[in-house]
């Protein structure tokens, strides 16, 4: 059983990788709407945080054992804030029109995790399916970090999310991944 | 007054910014998961290179902002480079976070279980994986394989007879033995445990002709071109 720190301390974490993704994601595409999720992505973290240390707290009480283990995880804690916290500097380079530099955009596609948009085809293995049931980053090697539908956007899409012809994806991998993804999200390819 | 022609006290100035913000970008990115696994496997030797990466993300900062400065001549070029400059030094600040977190090692493994509970548990996780002698991955570099593409898992770091490399060159090879540290899904953890062990047969994949390669990339260009308008089009609605 998953003790409740746990779980909003894994929620903290998972967050804040997410955060760099897409604040990078918003950089490349000079994006403000993905930027200020990552703002908005920030806030709640802050309030995360808090409730992890009102929990901290607690459990400190009722153990006294447990000191050090407190102090680590609110260690861990502030690190991840860290990161969190410069995702959210990278969004605010967008959010402020300041991300206009050819250079950003090429280094971002020169890294070795590298970034792509795709569109899922009508003809797409993908459209009507969620993302678990065709294991798309384990056969492609591409994560997907948002899904474009119409005006909205999903951010940070699960296994359970069901994507439809028409949907915009950006996703995150290798260079060399990049080709065969986008055949298997507009249609041209049809088998993994 | 010190020569201003002597940079000599600066690295990596022979390399351009858009290097730069690559190695930045690239280091910001592998440090995290070299941070974390040496909590995991409680590695001294990684939170080493950890340490070693955020020396050398400082070098990398004090060298873009000089060669940013340099090459700043207009208000333009000023607001522009501002914005580059923040985002060097948000990478800068995401390293020196996973330079805090591997300091965690002094304390005792017992007192950090919470740790290594959670990255059990993440989206991505890591997991280190050992090469059997059996395995069709043997023999084979990285780029050959093609590993994350086939399989979603990045490598972060391979440990051999020799020791450890951290962030593998695509030309390295597999060899019988390796351990490999590799971040992903589950599910793409466990297909490369499968390759890895010799229970499934790696396919390899054509490799395109530099023809085909270059027609691709420029196909692939023209459609990011397109769907980068897209997104950007409709956002102005």
């Amino acid at each position: 059983m998953k003790s409740k720190l746990e779980a909003m301390f894994l929620e903290l974490k998972d967050t804040s990788e997410m955060m760099v993704d897409l604040a990078y994601s918003s950089l490349l595409y000079d994006n403000v709407e993905i930027a200020e999720e990552v703002l908005s992505l920030y806030d709640r973290m802050e309030e995360l945080s808090e409730r992890i240390q009102d929990e901290i707290v607690q459990v400190s009480r009722s153990m006294p054992d447990e000191v050090a283990r407190a102090v680590v995880t609110t260690r861990l804690m502030d690190s991840i804030l860290e990161i969190a916290d410069a995702a959210r500097s990278i969004a605010d380079v967008v959010v402020r029109g300041l991300a206009e530099h050819p250079v950003l955009a090429l280094s971002i596609r020169d890294s070795d995790t590298t970034m792509c948009l795709a569109k899922v085809g009508t003809e797409s293995i993908l459209a009507g399916k969620t993302l678990g049931e065709h294991s798309l980053a384990t056969n492609t090697g591409m994560f997907v970090l948002a899904v474009r539908r119409e005006d909205d956007y999903i951010f940070g899409p699960g296994w359970d999310t069901r994507l439809e012809a028409g949907d915009i994806l950006i996703a995150r991998g290798p260079e060399d991944a990049v080709s065969y993804f986008k055949d298997i999200v507009d249609g041209t390819r049809t088998e993994f | 007054m010190s020569d201003p022609d002597d940079i000599s006290n600066l690295q990596h100035v022979d390399m351009s910014v858009r290097e730069l913000l690559t190695e930045m970008k690239d280091t910001s990115e592998v440090i995290v998961d070299l941070a974390y696994a040496s909590l995991m496997y409680n590695s001294d030797n990684m939170a080493q290179k950890v340490r070693d990466l955020e020396d050398d993300m400082d070098d990398l900062k004090f060298a873009i902002r000089y060669k940013a400065l340099l090459s700043s001549r207009t208000k333009e070029d000023a607001r522009q480079l501002s914005g580059l400059l923040e985002v060097a030094s948000a990478a800068d600040r995401i390293s020196n976070a996973a330079s805090d977190i591997v300091s965690l090692l002094r304390f005792p493994p017992e007192k950090r279980p919470l740790i290594t509970d959670i990255l059990l548990e993440s989206d991505e996780r890591i997991r280190m994986i050992r090469v059997k002698p059996e395995s069709t991955m043997v023999g084979n570099t990285i780029e050959r394989l093609a590993i994350e593409a086939n399989t979603g898992c990045k490598i972060i770091a391979i440990k051999n007879r020799h020791g450890w490399t951290y962030d593998p060159e695509y030309d390295m090879k597999i060899r019988a033995n390796d351990d490999i540290v590799v971040r992903g899904t589950d599910d793409g953890a466990d297909l490369l445990t499968q390759y890895a062990a010799g229970r499934k047969e790696w396919v390899f994949e054509e490799t395109p002709t530099e023809e085909q390669a270059e027609q691709e990339a420029e196909e692939n260009e023209r459609e990011e071109e397109q769907l980068s308008e897209e997104l950007r089009g409709e956002d102005e609605e």
